[in-house]
């Protein structure tokens, strides 16, 4: 580590902390009470992994603390093993926190020992303490520092205990140099002469910062490392070396490492750990007994599901709902104004307040459900029931390709899509994030439901109920059927394990809870918000361009409406007015039936409002945000009644539905509703697929598939129905 | 026989592990290595996946990969 002083000259300004450990560890709960608010969230580059950063001064030191990603291991294998060693590797942190969960101290060590291997200063933080308490374990703490090498610090992460005790001694071990010598992990005989013979090797070789970690690479066969240092694991050098170890073991010797690692964890556990002779029944396989049942288990999920869906979204509403009336109505009052005021020409109050302040309204609209459903995601990660869900359900998503617990972003897309995106990131794999976002758009979202209301009760009024429930119903089939086709053609052969850890039942800590929701609904605010704005301005283009048309049918949108509309003939609405509102359902699917109405009937969208004045408005914009909290409130006691999906008519639309009925038939109003529901999800669900994946190219895949999807699945319907005499 | 014959309840001592590259590396990491103890604890509602017991901690994992698992029954 000497070498690493001397190239790291700036480590006296500033102090890299890695924070590394096994996930269910408690690690995120302890960088909490390490950094608190402090802390940021972004993503590893290039990759959908989360990573979390703070920096802050710490006893006048200024210090950068990196969360890496929660693994069982170094293997080259998993996204966030990989992040791990190379961040390891190559950023070269001054100071390893490694935290160990106390109550599973072997394997938790199998990683500590692959992490001693780097010979960078290490800590152990020996968390939840208190529980091994509870257990009646005991753990010689001093034994353990004097074996392994390292300090070994408790802590209760939950009640930031020993955290103080933790950080003074990183940073005493990270600027005090106290290294631990490398042969502190012996992994006996035979290993240790390959091992030797390696290192004379390669000792020669430039910019080798890590030779044993290296040398232990080479011998495992480990071909990324091995590719980085330019050196081929066939190399005669290293087929020398590993010779004896070969014929006296075996000829894998990965597996040889992972047992030679194992053994040492088990042996160390078995010298530091005093167990109670007697195990009482604990508390995580009492609740496990029912939850996991064979009757119960499921039923349990769906309605512990239904709860999260209706919550999320009964509560994030009418905050929603608020913050899009401050923002059409007041705001965009009251910048209309003051644009007048500056006598601004008319494109320019357009362009602002339609453009955006629209955007920034649609921007806001989803804050409070993206916080909602983090919210329940944090909280179902944290207290060890979501790994619960995945378990339950992962027979029948699999057979579809997916992942147990992609059921649960896929359920939120009911509500909206948005946030189902983001809620992918639960997700491990990236495959399984992928997929599972594709199929999201599929789930008919909220915001589908107004042109479903307005056209059943139009033509299907006697039974608006059932056409409502068939195209729910429709979208979750043909769901099954492209999960189906992207695993077997997009996705084939690389179908991820389910090899997943089962953690006890912990209670979510409430600053955990609160930093991660206001983190990641921050994130979304910065990165997609910028987007959403964007594209908004741009639809504001699209929509009222060449300025000063007096007909839509001359805009912008209206001529493309006019291009494309012979491709919707053979589904029954080749019209430029059916048209041009599909094109605006990029928008949001709702605006579908405004649009509708400024098509269909030009001018009744017209009538003035009387304008309140300022002190009204401020006056309505508490009161309504009390509304909000009274609203929400209530229906969180609704939750606990019983719902339905009501069909409540705009008073607006009354004209609009005779001019329907006489532009449509029954037929061609249910291809445009099936149409409505597959075409490709709006813009803001494109742009989370973008700010999650880091490229447009699955925002892409999905227009692609579903609009071409859509147009097949109307076409069937209408030309189906016609043939039937329909 | 493999762990996938196990009964909920059973316990056993793995012997083999018949699978190669990233999933056995897998595996291996997350304790399941020759001699190590492993019961069956439950399975899934819809017969996969099975939870085990291992190494003091509660893993999950597909019948298919539990078939590749060599044990010998206690």
């Amino acid at each position: 580590m000497a070498n690493n002083k001397e190239t790291n000259s700036s480590s006296r300004n500033n102090m890299i902390i890695a924070v590394a450990g096994n996930p269910n560890s408690g690690k995120s709960t302890l960088i909490n009470s390490i950094a608190g608010a402090k802390l940021s969230v972004g993503n590893w580059p290039g990759v959908t992994v989360e990573k979390n950063f703070a920096e802050f001064e710490f006893r006048g030191q200024h210090i950068t603390l990196v969360d890496l990603p929660g693994t069982y291991s170094l293997s080259p294998y998993t996204q966030e093993e990989v992040i791990t060693r190379n961040y390891l590797v190559h950023e070269k942190p001054d100071v390893i926190i490694n935290v160990v969960d106390a109550t599973n101290l072997e394997r938790n060590l199998y990683f500590t020992i692959q992490l001693l291997e780097l010979g960078i200063p290490l800590v152990i933080a020996l968390n939840m303490s208190d529980e091994t308490a509870q257990k009646g374990f005991f753990i010689d703490i001093e034994k353990m520092s004097s074996t392994l090498g390292c300090a070994v610090i408790p802590t209760v992460a939950t009640k930031a205990e020993g955290v103080e005790r933790l950080m003074e001694k990183a940073v005493e071990f990270a600027a005090g140099g106290v290294d631990h010598p490398y042969g502190s992990i012996f992994y006996g005989e035979d290993i240790e002469k390959a091992v030797a013979v390696i290192l004379d090797e390669i000792k020669n070789k430039n910019n080798i910062e890590f030779p044993r970690w290296l040398a232990l690479k080479l011998l495992e066969g480990d071909q990324l490392v091995a590719g980085e240092f330019g050196i081929s694991t066939d190399a005669p050098f290293l087929a020398k070396a590993t010779r004896h170890l070969k014929e006296a073991h075996s000829d894998d010797l990965e597996t040889l490492m992972a047992d030679a690692r194992y053994s040492l964890a088990a042996g160390l556990t078995r010298e530091v750990l005093k167990k109670p002779a007697k195990r009482k029944r604990e508390m995580t396989q009492k609740i496990d007994a029912v939850v996991l049942n064979r009757f119960l288990g499921i039923p349990i999920f769906l309605i512990a599901m239904w709860f999260m869906f209706k919550l999320t979204f009964d509560i994030s509403g009418p905050f929603s709902d608020w913050l899009d009336g401050v923002v059409s109505g007041p705001l965009t009052r009251w910048t209309n104004e003051l644009l007048i005021a500056i006598s601004a020409p008319d494109w320019i109050i357009s362009l602002i307040t339609k453009g955006v302040i629209a955007g920034v309204g649609a921007v806001f609209v989803f804050l409070p459900p993206i916080f909602a459903i983090m919210f329940f995601i944090t909280f179902l990660e944290g207290s060890g029931y979501m790994a619960r869900a995945a378990f339950v359900m992962d027979r029948m998503m699999h057979a579809i390709g997916l992942h147990g617990k992609s059921f649960i972003p896929l359920l939120m897309g009911f509500g909206c899509n948005v946030p189902a995106v983001y809620a992918t990131r639960m997700l491990e794999n990236q495959r399984d994030k992928i997929l599972t976002a594709l199929l999201i758009p599929l789930m008919s979202c909220g915001a589908r439901l107004p042109v479903y209301v307005l056209f059943s009760a139009a033509f299907f009024s006697a039974y608006a109920g059932t056409v409502l429930w068939s195209l729910y119903i429709l979208g979750i089939v043909l769901a099954v059927l492209m999960g189906l086709l992207f695993k077997n053609t997009l996705f084939r052969g690389e179908a991820p394990v389910f090899i997943m850890e089962l953690p006890p039942y912990r209670m979510p800590t409430a600053k955990n809870l609160i930093i991660h929701t206001w983190e990641k609904g921050k994130h979304y605010l910065i990165k997609a918000g910028t987007w959403i704005l964007a594209i908004s301005v741009f639809v504001w283009f699209a929509l009222n361009l060449p300025w000063g048309v007096e007909s839509k049918k001359d805009s912008y949108l209206g001529r493309a409406g006019q291009v494309i509309a012979p491709v919707f003939e053979p589904l029954g609405f080749g019209t430029w007015e059916a048209a041009s509102s599909l094109l605006t359902g990029v928008i949001a699917k709702e605006i579908v039936v405004s649009t509708m109405g400024e098509v269909y009937v030009p001018g009744a969208d017209e009538e003035k409002e009387e304008t309140p004045s300022i002190g009204e408005d401020i006056r309505q914009i508490v009161f309504s945000f009390g509304d909000a909290f009274v609203n929400a409130a209530n229906n969180i006691f609704s939750t606990f009644g019983i719902a339905t999906i009501s069909v409540e008519e705009d008073e607006g639309t009354i004209g609009l539905k005779s001019v329907l009925v006489k532009n449509y038939t029954p037929l061609s109003a249910y291809a445009f509703m099936v149409f409505v529901l597959l075409y490709f999800p709006c813009f803001i669900v494109l742009i989370a697929m973008r700010h999650e994946f880091g490229t447009w190219k699955w925002a892409g895949v999905t227009i692609a598939y579903q609009t071409v999807l859509a147009w097949i699945v109307a076409f069937v319907i209408y030309q189906g129905g016609r043939l039937l005499g329909l | 026989m493999t762990l996938a014959d196990l009964k909920p309840g059973q316990s056993g001592k793995i012997l083999k592990v018949n699978v190669t590259g990233a999933l056995k590396r897998r595996l291996m990491d997350m304790g399941i290595i020759g001699g190590t103890e492993v019961r069956v604890e439950k399975v899934a509602p819809l017969g996969d996946p099975i939870e085990v017991s291992i190494k003091s901690y509660a893993l999950s994992l597909r019948v298919g990969e539990a078939k590749s698992i060599e044990v010998e029954a206690e």
